[in-house]
Parts: structure tokens; C-alpha cells; sequence
């Protein structure tokens, strides 16, 4: 997960949900839940933004979407006793965060929020269809940046 | 321009980051507030460190909380200037705002044509003390773009 990858997300996930006619704020992390890039729609809600960022977080940490995460207060499913409402700040239930699996590799994970639930989950859904076709438009090989420091 | 919107905000990170990466030769995350102090836009280079992101968005929050550069407000922790102007009665800032209050220098405030106060750009991750390189140069470079 890189900026540029983690930029034509957003990008996309932001036409996608305009063309829904929602606002949400969509979050980027990488493979060890740390934020990369996080947009708000001019008009959602302030705390969607942390909300996005959270999910996202739960998605890479855990490898799967958010919502399911809500299966450890199951007792039938094994991880029967996991604190999921205390573990820690970021730890959310709430559905719309994604991991982002590249042949069962997982290279990062996408949150969104803003409107229902459901509706995270189409977003977060459309912007997964579009990832790999983004990843071979940018094509292998991008270069570092050059390294200049400046005037003297 | 009467509020910060996304597109504005993204104007502004990518001259920044532009700046950061060809001019200062860093890796750093810039952050974007509105006038509440709410993130518009978080971007983290390539390769910057992980929680620089927090600490942009820290500082933007300041800066548009102080209708001031944070630089201005590092200076008034600095014990050096004790006893001097606005030098003797900082320390108390310590830990304020809920522990969001960040004066390391780095957030700078962007007013409308009206100087009204509309947001704050914040950036971390830039080490300072190369010539003009640091993370309130590259704070400045987006305040510029957006005045463009």
C-alpha cells in the first residue's frame, strides 16, 4: 500500500458514493492498520472521519470485514471471550471496513462511514471491484522520489 | 472562498507534498482541518513514519484552534524565554485541549480574503534545522498553493 494506490482509492470510492448521492468519509490503512490517507466529504459529519479510520484499523488487524468481527461474542464460534467492546479505542463491530487481499496477502484495508451501514458496505464493495484494475493501470516499476536537499 | 472544502484541501496537499518530495527531499503526512478543527484530508508519504499522521493532524487542530502558527506558540514553551514577552506564562499549555494541544511548529492557520480563519494544514515527519527544510516550510508551501 502506497499513497498513490491508496489516493486513486479514495478517489474512486468519493465518485462512487457522489454518484450514490451519500456523504462518508473513506479511510486508507496499510497492512498493519496505520493510516496512509483519509478523506471527508465536504459535508459528512466530523467524527465519520474517525469512525472510517477505526474500521479500516479493525478490517487489517483482524484480516476480516468489520462487521464480522462481532462473531467473537458468539459462544459457538472459537474466540468466545474476546473483549470486543473494551479491547482497545479503535477496535469497532460496525460494518463498512474491508481488507484488501491481494491473493490472500493482505496489503491493506479501507473503512467508510457515513450513511448506514448497508450502504458503507456497497461503497466499500465498489471501490474493492475497481482496486486491481487501478493497481495494473499504474503499472510496476514506479520510481522513489529523487532525493535533493535543497539550497545550502 | 469562504470555506475549506476537499478540493481545496487536496489542492493544497499535493502542492505540499510536491514540495516535501522534490525540494525538501522527506517523507512526511500532511493534514487538512476545517475551521472546527475536523480533518478534511490526511495523507501520509511513502516511507514517512507511522504516527506522524496523528501528530500532522495534532498540530493543524492547534493552529486553527490559536488562529496562530504553532511555530508562535513553540516559542512561548521554549523555557529560553522565560521572563520575556508572552515567554513566562506558557507552561500551563502543557497538556491542554484534552491532550490535543501540540505546539511543535508545523501547523500553520489559512484565512479568507476577510482574515477569517477557514482551516489549518499540519505536517510532521520533515526534521528541521537544514536551511529553510521543515515541516513549517512544507505546511507553507500548501497555504501558498491555495492562495494561488
Amino acid at each position: 500500500m502506497n499513497l498513490e494506490v491508496a489516493k486513486n482509492l479514495l478517489q474512486t470510492g468519493i465518485k462512487k458514493s457522489k454518484e450514490m448521492g451519500k456523504l462518508c468519509s473513506i479511510a486508507i490503512v496499510d497492512d498493519h492498520g496505520w493510516l496512509v490517507a483519509l478523506h471527508r466529504m465536504d459535508g459528512a459529519p466530523i467524527p465519520t472521519a474517525e469512525i472510517a479510520r477505526d474500521k479500516a484499523w479493525t478490517a487489517a488487524a483482524f484480516r476480516i470485514p468489520s462487521a464480522e468481527v462481532s462473531q467473537f461474542g458468539d459462544p459457538n464460534v472459537s474466540g468466545y471471550g474476546f473483549n470486543v467492546q473494551n479491547w482497545n479505542e479503535r477496535l469497532t463491530t460496525i460494518p463498512g471496513g474491508m481488507p484488501i487481499l491481494n491473493e490472500g496477502r493482505l496489503i491493506g484495508a479501507i473503512g467508510v462511514c457515513g450513511e448506514t451501514p448497508k450502504e458503507d458496505v456497497i461503497i466499500c464493495q465498489n471501490i474493492l471491484k475497481d482496486i486491481f484494475r487501478e493497481e495494473r493501470e499504474l503499472g510496476p516499476g514506479r520510481r522513489k522520489p529523487r532525493k535533493k536537499y535543497g539550497r545550502r | 472562498m469562504k470555506e475549506l472544502t476537499l478540493e481545496l484541501a487536496l489542492k493544497m496537499l499535493e502542492a505540499a507534498e510536491r514540495w516535501a518530495k522534490d525540494i525538501a527531499g522527506f517523507s512526511c503526512s500532511i493534514a487538512v482541518v476545517d475551521k472546527a478543527g475536523a480533518v478534511i484530508a490526511v495523507h501520509r508519504m511513502d516511507g514517512a513514519a507511522m504516527a506522524t499522521t496523528d501528530i500532522a493532524i495534532e498540530k493543524a487542530w492547534t493552529a486553527v484552534a490559536f488562529k496562530m502558527p504553532t511555530l508562535m506558540g513553540s516559542r512561548w514553551l521554549d523555557p529560553r524565554n522565560m521572563g520575556k514577552l508572552m515567554g513566562d506564562h506558557a507552561m500551563g499549555m502543557i497538556g491542554r485541549g484534552k491532550g490535543r494541544l501540540c505546539f511543535i511548529p508545523g501547523g500553520i492557520p489559512v484565512a479568507d480574503e476577510e482574515n477569517e480563519v477557514i482551516g489549518a494544514i499540519g505536517c510532521s515527519g520533515v526534521p528541521s534545522g537544514v536551511g529553510d527544510i521543515s515541516d513549517t516550510s512544507v505546511s507553507q508551501a500548501g497555504v501558498t498553493a491555495l492562495y494561488e
